[in-house]
């Protein structure tokens, strides 16, 4: 049973007594109802308060970087050291009062304050010594130092923190390093984090997962060697459409922001499929055309394939067990990386890049058509809107690539947008038949 | 509560330990290194964490060697430059190892970065590639100054490099290098930017 608001509640103990007095429930019924909803109540959090102590803590913590950052000539080296442990220390002293009291509002601040902190003292002991810039290094030491915050107070803040940091990390490693394998490692304690919040209370890690789910769509492209150029193809495909099966699997009943490993998954697949209709993509990709020079590691074709195979195997026995449920998603998910591989091994062998952009313009054509007929069937305006935008975006896309006339466009844009309308006009009146509810 | 108590109590050790530890190290190059000038070409450019500094570009940030010893050098690859001191007084890399120098102490741990070349201008107008030596990491590149003070500073010390009177002063100890100051027109960039025009 989902958590229900404390207004519903009080709403239920009101109509009991009414419903006892009709005869409708009896005396006996009505104790276990008001006993069960008792403990049904959504725990109340007050967002605005979490928001002004998050905003306050970044605001606060980002001054006191500027106010370093001014390097104040006249202070003596001893004087600057001593200097970058201050805030520090207030962040060290936030965090004991709120692993002490607790609540939400304290803990996050006290998380983004001492996660600015240590960044901000390494930082400013680098200025003391005009150290260089060690990308890499700094912010695999900041990130490395805030991670204990995210279990010990707990904070999403901080999490949100030491996510980003490894994922700019995998950028700077990749960069400085030649390869940014240590990713991987990072990941566990985010992903032991999310697993945690959402095993004690579903909603309670839906940011939290919304973060891991955008970090890892960003950071695995980057982690990835690319010594075999396109596998990232397959690689995504897989990734995406695992993200969105999960998400069926484990939220079934939820979606949209409530559900971010299927709208990640959903969302993601609409726009591969796009970048897939340009022929550019499929070009000099494959084994044949293996990169062995500047940055590109030799072991990179071991490591990118074993990355995209494990990822294929798990979609793989995800899918086989989730289509045993027949739906829409559920076919484009599933369907998504048989396409995207085949498109691969093709343009890989020979060259077929003309056919790939056939196939996946078809593919977005379908994928459209079938959301908008779904949502004409079912009067879900968001599925006939998501339908609309994806067709739209694919003529528009093709009209701008063809040598088609302004007078030949224009047309085609006025009959778009009139269909638009057209569809969600006959939609809304078929919701909403008596004209009392808008879209 | 204590055991959360006594983990948070290791992550302070740690978080102090960490900027302790660089402060030390630095610290121990300062008093115990040697002093070293480098001619420089500096540049002003911004970092939002640690502010504004001087991009110091070290003229001769190579190891002079043959075209094909420098081929066989991987690319960032690890190793230790020698220094030495020139006839004019400014410092000059004089050797590769890939090995750790035991003999003295004067010698920067750095990274290859492949060929170092020059295009000289010829007297037909075009121009020849001149292979120096192999290039090199410099990690002694920003000198941190006072907001105000570093655009200025950067102007002052351009003029003092056209003619040729712009270094930096560079401590050098067992492969670690530290700033100590950057010199121009015979003063210290820091006090020349805090003359009034």
């Amino acid at each position: 049973m989902q958590k229900i608001p404390e207004k519903y509640r009080q709403w239920l103990l009101q109509e009991l007594p009414i419903l006892e007095d009709k005869g409708i429930l009896s005396a006996e019924s009505r104790q276990p109802l008001e006993d069960y909803y008792s403990n049904q109540v959504e725990s109340r959090v007050h967002w605005a308060a979490i928001v002004c102590a998050v905003l306050g803590a970044l605001l606060i913590g980002g001054g006191i970087i500027l106010l370093f950052a001014h390097n104040w000539d006249d202070l003596s080296r001893t004087a600057r050291a001593v200097l970058s442990f201050c805030p520090l220390a207030i962040g060290v002293a936030l965090s004991a009062l709120a692993i002490r009291r607790g609540g939400t509002g304290l803990c996050e601040s006290a998380g983004i304050f001492h996660s600015l902190a240590v960044g901000a003292c390494i930082a400013l002991i680098g200025q003391t010594y005009h150290l260089p810039s060690n990308t890499p290094g700094f912010l695999l030491i900041w990130a490395l130092l805030i991670l204990p915050l995210i279990f010990l107070l707990p904070s999403t803040g901080a999490y949100l923190f030491y996510i980003t940091l490894i994922c700019s990390w995998s950028g700077a490693a990749q960069d400085e390093y030649g390869q940014a394998l240590g990713f991987w490692l990072l990941l566990i304690p985010a992903v032991v984090h999310v697993v945690r919040l959402i095993r004690r209370e579903a909603h309670e890690g839906l940011l939290s997962l919304w973060g891991l789910m955008l970090m890892l769509s960003i950071a695995l492209g980057i982690v990835l060697e690319r010594t075999v150029p396109g596998l990232w193809i397959v690689a995504y495909a897989c990734f995406l459409s695992l993200s969105g099966l999960l998400g069926l699997r484990l939220f079934p009943t939820e979606s949209g922001w409530r559900n971010p490993l299927q709208t990640v998954g959903l969302a993601g697949i609409t726009v591969l499929a796009y970048i897939f209709t340009r022929k550019g993509v499929w070009y000099d990709i494959g084994w044949s055309n293996t990169r062995h020079y500047g940055n590109y590691q030799e072991w990179g074709i071991w490591c990118d394939s074993g990355l995209t195979l494990g990822l294929a195997i798990v979609w793989a026995l995800t899918a086989v067990k989730t289509l045993r449920r027949n739906s829409l998603p559920k076919l484009i998910l599933c369907s998504f990386p048989l396409f995207a591989s085949a498109g691969f091994f093709f343009a890989a062998s020979s060259g077929g890049a003309l056919i790939n952009t056939l196939l996946f313009n078809a593919y977005m054509l379908a994928l459209g058509l079938a959301y908008l007929a779904r949502g004409c069937r079912s009067t879900q305006l968001r599925q006939v809107n998501y339908g609309m935008a994806v067709l739209g975006l694919l003529l528009i896309t093709r009209f701008f690539d063809s040598d088609f006339g302004f007078l030949a466009r224009g047309l085609a844009f006025i009959l778009m947008g009139s269909c638009f309308l057209a569809t969600n006009l006959i939609v809304t009146r078929k919701k909403y038949p008596l004209g009392g509810a808008q879209s | 509560m204590n055991w959360r108590m006594l983990l948070f109590g290791l992550l302070i050790v740690a978080q102090v330990a960490v900027p302790l530890r660089m402060i030390q190290q630095h610290e121990t190059v300062l008093r115990e290194g040697e002093l070293f000038r480098f001619k420089t070409e500096p540049i002003d450019p911004v970092d939002p964490f640690q502010g504004r500094y001087v991009w110091l570009r070290i003229e001769d940030d190579f190891v002079p060697m043959s075209e094909a010893v420098t081929d066989a050098i991987d690319y960032k690859a690890t190793g230790y430059a020698l220094l030495n001191v020139d006839e004019q007084g400014f410092a000059k890399f004089t050797d590769w190892s890939s090995e750790r120098p035991t003999q003295t102490t004067n010698y920067l741990k750095t990274k290859s970065r492949g060929q170092a070349v020059n295009w000289e201008q010829l007297a037909d107008g075009n121009r020849t590639r001149v292979h120096q030596g192999l290039g090199i990491d410099i990690p002694f590149t920003r000198f941190y100054m006072d907001e105000a003070k570093a655009p200025r500073a950067e102007r002052l010390a351009r003029e003092a490099t056209r003619n040729e009177d712009c270094w930096v002063e560079v401590r050098i100890f067992n492969g670690s290098a530290v700033i100590e100051d950057v010199i121009a027109e015979g003063q210290s960039l820091r006090d020349l930017a805090s003359i009034e025009e």
